[in-house]
């Protein structure tokens, strides 16, 4: 077992979306309504708070527990104390792509993102249709305002990094 | 100095308790209650924690000596309507709704009830037994004294035409009352959180999934199935039993972010008692944390565990699913200590709702000039010194409808007594000479 | 009323379809629908995860947009309507974020002042339109169909009315019933179709999805509506998936409830919008239009 990191807690819970960890009691009930938890063991929303909690730094930052989360909430609607696990899982995993650790399927859908202002965009045919249906055209325009956000936030650093 | 009389409203054990400890001191003691009989929760309970004694043993003959003692004058089937003057000079006007039988002739032989054509769900037995329109809601009630519920009497006349008594009165018209009282005592206990607030748990909409006062009737010999625990669905006995904690307690999502203190408790009681009546069921108790605080809980849940083998689980379960053929339930739940989400099978699921406010209760605080807290439970004067005064002067407030911090019976029955100290030191109150 | 239209990514790419359809309906209703011009992705959870600043300041530029237009939002797809609502009600709330926004705003000119609210289609249809000027556009009832309706898990949560769903007194299941259509309760009602795990775990997506149809099918619906784009592709272009990785048959057709309310209201679906499903709707529009 590694070292702990007992400041870990304390810096999720400094994040915008991560307050939630001060609450958790460990009763378990995200857990039991978790879709994703229910159907593979690599994913439970209570044991990730847990290992938050404890200090688990580089158990959880580096590795794929937080990103099989669906984002569907159901935790957040039964958790009894308001600790939202899918509100603390947004916020780990601004810090994991922080230190490299970002699915191949999220890291293309941000570089569409800088590349076209969106995440998915239509091909050639679905363009063609569009256009034999009279609606209007999906463009570009917003593209220059998006990458000047994005340099100010710092995405577009992390973009071109990964 | 002229004697003066007190007001209890709410005929539970609390009220009762008071009611005999100030009546036994010399005052005259008005005991409204709003349902037929007194006796409240503890009527409806099969048995009491931590003696296992039945709950209606203990109940009944204090709930006798109300009824027989010449200074408690009984007022059930009636309600507070209206409150005025001061502490020492209180005028309380009390509705008496009409019962159609007239107390003093009716014997409560029940030949009117065994004639009534109309059955109606029987509101003491949790809506799970039947009673009929013209009914006793409990064998033991006080007083001894049939009703009629006339919102479903269909006014056939067989009830009034079988009373040898000649008690039943179909005209009787509601009257109104008015008390001097040089103070009163509020014991208007709690109800139940609505659980089918939480569909995931299926209440209301699986048979099988009851709440822990269900259970109480289940198991007790006076309710609808004679004592035997027995499915709602089919009448099967159930060999796999689950308790769910903190239904609606703790939970900020509905306001009721407090814990309700007594449900670990009852449900360890409740574990126990169906593991004495039938061992090889399989009993499991889901919890959050399990908190057993006092003299011989944590004992008695540590028997549970090494001699009864009830199972514990810590584990807040997601949700309920039932099987449409059997109506057995399945519990979704992760085992938080081994970490490993599970799904299990059972024949019958108990709740433990949320203790809340009565329904009620905050128009007769209204009435009365009594504050409430948030969560609707009367607010005591000063919760470390004046813990059972309200925040009016002259009233005073005990068991469960002040709050969860009570304990469970031997609690309110404490606070009871604590309502009469404080009534009988209040100066203006004493008697002269 | 009108509403600044907001098509967020998917609907474009994948799901023409539902475009046409909203296009065709919402006008007979008395909805006008102004293009958004120049907008960016409202930033779903793939972005949230990446950069929270960046979230907040992606989709306070769409609200820029729309404020620009004097118009509220309407959006399509669930996970648009959770992002532009959310940061929309943070902004609303929190005046010190709304200021740090309004600085790297500032960079494009552009100033968030609070002035629109975010709609899904629902909300315009249930709210704004009504049931019974819905119910009294239907021409050709959709009878005797048994519909498990998909809200998905964003249409309610952030309103934090989720409990509501399975009990059946969501707005979408009032809507489908005012089309003559039956709408059924079924178990995990309020489950997530698995959308957001498609391209980080494809094999997770599909057993969520899967767990879901499995749920449909137990409750015998005739076919599931949806309002979101992604629990159409899950559910509908997820039974073909389904099909090859667990050889398992559904035979649901999934059809989103603007197409219903369409038929229901006397017109015809054309042949490119019928083959966009990919399980064959024939037994919703059989014997109908």
């Amino acid at each position: 077992m590694s070292e702990l990191d007992l400041g870990f807690m304390g810096e999720v819970a400094n994040t915008p979306r991560g307050k939630g960890i001060l609450l958790c009691i460990q009763c378990g009930r995200c857990s039991s309504g978790c879709p994703v938890a229910r159907l593979t063991s690599e994913h439970n929303p209570r044991r990730l708070m847990e290992m938050i909690i404890l200090g688990f730094k580089k158990e959880v930052l580096p590795t794929q527990l937080p990103w099989y989360c669906l984002s569907c909430f159901t935790c957040l609607d039964r958790c009894p104390q308001g600790g939202d696990v899918g509100e603390v899982t947004f916020a780990i995993r601004n810090l994991a792509v922080r230190q490299g650790n970002i699915p191949a399927g999220v890291a293309a859908q941000a570089k569409s993102l800088y590349e076209t202002t969106r995440v998915i965009n239509p091909v050639r045919t679905a363009l063609d249709k569009r256009e034999s249906l009279g609606l209007g055209k999906i463009t570009t325009d917003g593209l220059e305002e998006v990458q000047k956000i994005l340099k100010r936030t710092g995405m577009e650093k992390i973009i071109k990094s990964v | 100095m002229e004697e003066k009389a007190v007001l209890v409203v709410g005929g539970g054990i609390s009220g009762i308790q008071a009611s005999l400890d100030l009546a036994s001191r010399g005052y005259k003691v008005y005991l409204v209650e709003k349902s037929p009989s007194i006796g409240g929760r503890m009527a409806q309970l099969d048995k009491t924690f931590p003696t296992m004694d039945c709950s209606m043993c203990i109940l009944a003959p204090k709930m006798i000596d109300c009824s027989h003692h010449h200074n408690v004058q009984l007022l059930t089937y009636s309600e507070v309507k209206g409150v005025k003057g001061s502490p020492g000079n209180f005028v309380v006007s009390v509705l008496r709704k009409p019962r159609f039988v007239d107390e003093t002739k009716c014997t409560g032989c029940g030949i009117c009830a065994d004639h009534c054509p109309v059955e109606v769900p029987n509101e003491f037995d949790e809506n799970l037994g039947m009673r009929k329109a013209i009914y006793m809601p409990f064998p033991q009630a006080v007083p001894r004294a049939m009703t009629v519920d006339k919102t479903n009497c269909i006014e056939c006349g067989l009830c009034q035409k079988m009373c040898q008594a000649g008690a039943v009165d179909l005209k009787q018209q509601p009257q109104e009352v008015e008390l001097n009282v040089g103070a009163i005592i509020v014991s208007i206990g709690f109800d139940l959180f609505d659980s089918s607030q939480i569909p995931t748990y299926g209440y209301g909409r699986y048979k099988n999934v009851v709440t822990a006062l269900e259970l109480e009737r289940l198991l007790c010999a006076s309710g609808p199935t004679g004592g035997h625990l027995i499915r709602p669905s089919d009448g099967k006995i159930p060999r796999k039993i689950a308790f769910i904690q903190c239904v609606g307690s703790r939970d900020r999502r509905f306001g009721t972010t407090y814990c309700s203190s007594i449900c670990c408790k009852y449900s360890v009681k409740d574990a126990v008692l169906i593991k004495e009546h039938e061992p090889n069921t399989m009993v499991s108790i889901f919890y959050i944390d399990l908190r057993a605080f006092g003299k011989g809980f944590q004992e008695f849940v540590n028997r549970a565990k090494s001699e009864y083998g009830v199972r514990f689980v810590r584990s807040s379960p997601g949700e309920i699913l039932e099987d449409p053929a059997t109506k057995n339930l399945r519990i979704w739940y992760e085992d938080t200590v081994a970490g490993r989400i599970e799904n299990t099978e059972f024949d019958l699921v108990v709740l433990c709702p949320a203790l809340v406010p009565r329904a009620g209760a905050r128009e007769l605080a209204k009435v009365l000039g009594a504050e409430v807290d948030d969560y609707g439970f009367f607010k005591a004067a000063n919760i470390l010194t004046n813990p059972v005064d309200t925040t009016v002067h002259g009233i005073f407030v005990c068991g469960y409808c002040l709050g969860p911090k009570t304990g469970d019976i031997p609690d309110s029955i404490m606070q009871g007594s604590a309502t009469a100290a404080r009534v009988a030191e209040e100066e203006w109150l004493r008697k002269s000479g | 009323m009108k509403y600044a239209f907001y098509l967020g990514c998917l609907i474009p790419a994948r799901e023409l379809s539902y475009e046409v359809s909203v296009r065709k309906v919402l006008p007979e209703l008395g909805i006008e629908l102004v293009d958004m011009k120049g907008t960016n992705c409202c930033a779903p959870f793939s972005i949230q995860s990446v950069d929270h600043a960046s979230w907040i300041a992606l989709a306070a530029r769409n609200l820029c947009l729309a404020e620009e237009m004097g118009l509220d939002v309407m959006t399509l797809c669930n996970d648009c309507y959770e992002s532009l609502l959310m940061v929309n009600t943070l902004l609303k709330k929190n005046p010190a974020l709304r200021d740090q926004v309004n600085q790297i705003l500032s960079e494009v000119g552009k100033e968030y002042k609070g002035k629109v609210d975010v709609k899904n289609l629902v909300d315009v249809l249930h709210g704004d339109v009504g049931v019974s000027k819905v119910k009294g556009a239907i021409k050709e009832p959709i009878n005797e169909l048994r519909v498990g309706t998909q809200p998905g898990c964003h249409l309610t949560k952030p309103k934090r009315i989720h409990f509501e769903l399975l009990r059946g007194y969501n707005e979408l299941d009032v809507l489908v019933q005012a089309t003559g259509a039956e709408s059924v309760p079924y178990e995990r009602k309020e489950m997530c179709c698995g959308g957001p795990l498609r391209d980080i775990n494809d094999d997770l997506a599909r057993q969520v999805s899967r767990q879901k149809l499995k749920a449909l099918k137990d409750a015998e619906v005739q076919a599931v509506v949806t309002v979101c784009p992604f629990c159409f592709l899950q559910l509908d272009l997820g039974q073909l998936e389904i099909k090859r990785h667990f050889n398992e048959e559904y035979n649901l057709p999934v059809i989103h409830f603007i197409e219903l309310l369409r038929m229901g209201m006397g017109m015809k679906l054309e042949e490119w919008e019928v083959k966009a499903h990919r399980i064959p709707i024939t037994n919703i529009i059989e014997g109908r239009l």
